[in-house]
């Protein structure tokens, strides 16, 4: 008899037992690595579909499974509650401002639920609510750069992900542009109570006040003229009579008569009752106020001039941002380079601002 | 023709009726098998012998050749998508739930179907069955029940071992043509694998054996007094089993993943 005919109940036993023992042993590394009596920590947050986060969906730190989503639930408010677990040994990741992402995997390939770790080292208790980046609250903890995220590895992921913060910065420059014009429309229309607002009012006040001004001006300019046409005739007079004064020093012979005469020019000069001296005066008088109203008006204008440099600076931003704007439509973002990276010019404001406080 | 047509139906429904009665007394048979510890004990173990041991080596071959091709090709193919990780979820997809049992059924089908169905048929040709009648011996009980759960128990078997030698048997062939790292191998495989996965092979294996079983089984009976009629039972068997365990495959993936 052959020797497994001899021995058929003991291999057969051998090959059950054995079977059952890799069985069981398979089981028990399965438990040991699937974790399934260690403790998980519960909780909960919000997706605005299902379609990708389904229970048992994994979520991942860094390619590493840290957590599990347990239950999904469609509240009343349109949303998915999502309740999910995360493993004892990567709780620490659970920190103030930690977040959820789903991520679109190119080519069709699904979606990936990661988990970044908040930069706060405060531990974020048990069945807390974690923001997902799509929403505002997570929007913000990436803008504020309280949320570790790790680089993304996949050449078409990373590209996508760098694509959505360009239209984000493209929507946010329309955005403050629209927001700008809007304010500037506002301003002008005088329905503006904000700084530029105030500017713009100061800026229409001043130039209301400039017409008057130049009035002024133009009126002292009138009557510099006259006053200096006035002074010429007075001047040409004096030369008139220094011509003939010296015409008759040239001849000693008659000026000492002329002058000692009781009816003589220096005699007629210094006996017209005051009338040179009050008229030269008078011209002194009227030049000093023009000098004063041109130094008012100069120092008026340079009181003006930084809320109107800040003006030309607002408008120069707001040039400046629209430019990128159609530039970067212009470039198209998903096919091309988007929107060139602008070199910082300093600001005529501020150095200004600087200047006047130094 | 209608009466022929007519005459075939009756026939085939007769046939079906009786391969259900056959069905049921197996099955009546044979959870009555371990109360009553008849002879049929040494014919079941000598059954899992012949079905289960001896297909073994067979079973593990073809179970290392196809771990080590998913193994190969996925770490080929699936990094370049980024989905690396999906090549334990597609070995234990393949080798635990879908072709492992099926697979392992084929193995059997050839090798044990076709054997009870001749040993069977040879032994209705031989009067051997009407022998066992007539001294008072239920061929069912004696004959087809210790058959039946020898060849359920080896399947269930094979298909744990299957998944071994599928699932860790291919990581050693792998080492010999692209080496990786073995903790990294067995952690990703075994947080692939799920207890669920284990047991829908094993509920296969079960369904494939009874049916195997119970086809070579009744195919083996159904022949009439000619010796030619022996090996027609056996391709019957085997053909009949290839198309039912098919089917039940299909019926059972279904139900999973409706």
């Amino acid at each position: 008899m052959k020797f497994r005919m001899r021995h058929a109940d003991r291999i057969v036993g051998v090959f059950t037992l054995l079977a059952f023992v890799l069985l069981v042993g398979v089981l028990i590394l399965m438990g040991a690595n699937q974790r399934w009596f260690s403790k998980n920590y519960t909780y909960f947050a919000q997706f605005p579909t299902a379609g990708s986060v389904q229970p048992g969906t994994a979520i991942l730190h860094k390619g590493f499974q840290v957590g599990t989503i347990r239950r999904v639930s469609l509240n009343e408010a349109g949303s998915v509650d999502a309740e999910f677990s995360i493993q004892d040994s990567y709780i620490h990741l659970m920190r103030t401002h930690s977040l959820l992402e789903l991520v679109t995997l190119p080519l069709g390939l699904g979606s990936q639920l990661l988990l970044h770790a908040g930069r706060s080292l405060e531990p974020l208790p048990e069945e807390s609510f974690v923001p997902t980046a799509a929403t505002v609250e997570g929007q913000d903890l990436i803008e504020l750069e309280l949320v570790d995220i790790p680089p993304k590895d996949d050449t078409i992921t990373r590209l996508l992900s760098n694509v959505n913060p360009l239209l984000e910065a493209t929507s946010k420059t329309v955005t403050t542009l629209n927001r700008t014009l809007t304010e500037l429309n506002r301003a002008l229309a005088g329905q503006s109570e904000g700084p530029l607002g105030d500017i713009i009012s100061d800026a229409s006040a001043a130039v209301a006040r400039l017409p008057p001004t130049l009035d002024g001006i133009n009126e002292m300019v009138v009557e510099a003229r006259d006053s200096a046409v006035a002074l010429l005739d007075s001047a040409n007079a004096i030369a008139d009579n220094l011509e003939t004064m010296s015409a008759s020093f040239a001849d000693p012979t008659g000026l000492v008569p002329k002058l000692l005469d009781p009816k003589g020019s220096l005699a007629t000069f210094l006996d017209d009752k005051n009338a040179l001296y009050n008229r030269v005066m008078t011209m002194l008088v009227e030049a000093e106020r023009s000098v004063r109203s041109l130094r008012e008006i100069s120092a008026s204008l340079s009181a003006e001039m930084p809320k109107l440099a800040v003006v030309l600076e607002e408008g120069k931003t707001a040039l400046v941002s629209a430019q990128d704007v159609l530039e970067g439509l212009k470039n198209n973002p998903l096919l091309k380079g988007g929107i060139t990276e602008r070199e910082e010019q300093d600001s005529l404001y501020s150095s200004m601002r600087e200047g006047a406080f130094e | 023709m209608i009466e022929r047509i007519g005459a075939s139906v009756r026939e085939k429904a007769s046939s079906f009726l009786y391969a259900l009665a056959f069905f049921g007394r197996v099955i009546d048979r044979s959870l009555r098998f371990f109360r009553r510890r008849q002879v049929g004990y040494k014919v079941l173990v000598f059954q899992i012998l012949f079905t289960g041991v001896e297909a073994l080596l067979v079973n593990a071959v073809m179970a290392m050749a196809i771990g080590a091709a998913i193994i190969v090709i996925g770490s080929s193919l699936l990094p370049q998508f980024g989905q690396s990780r999906l090549m334990y979820d597609i070995m234990v997809i393949v080798i635990t739930k879908e072709l492992g049992p099926l697979l392992t059924a084929f193995i059997v089908i050839a090798r044990s179907g076709t054997a009870i169905a001749t040993e069977l048929a040879g032994m209705v040709v031989g009067h051997e069955i009407e022998a066992y009648i007539s001294v008072g011996v239920d061929p069912i009980s004696f004959l087809v029940v210790p058959r039946v759960l020898g060849m359920v128990s080896s399947l269930v078997l094979l298909s744990i071992y299957f998944n071994l030698f599928g699932l860790l048997g291919s990581f050693l062939v792998v080492q010999l043509i692209k080496p990786i790292a073995f903790a990294e191998y067995f952690q990703s495989l075994l947080a692939a694998l799920a207890p669920g996965d284990i047991l829908s092979g094993m509920a296969k294996s079960l369904v494939f054996g009874v049916i195997v079983s119970t086809v070579a089984s009744y195919q083996g009976f159904s022949v009439g007094r000619a010796s030619t009629e022996i090996p027609v039972a056996g391709i019957k068997a085997v053909g009949q089993s290839f198309v039912l365990c098919i089917f039940a495959d299909v019926l059972i993936t279904l139900a999973q993943y409706a």
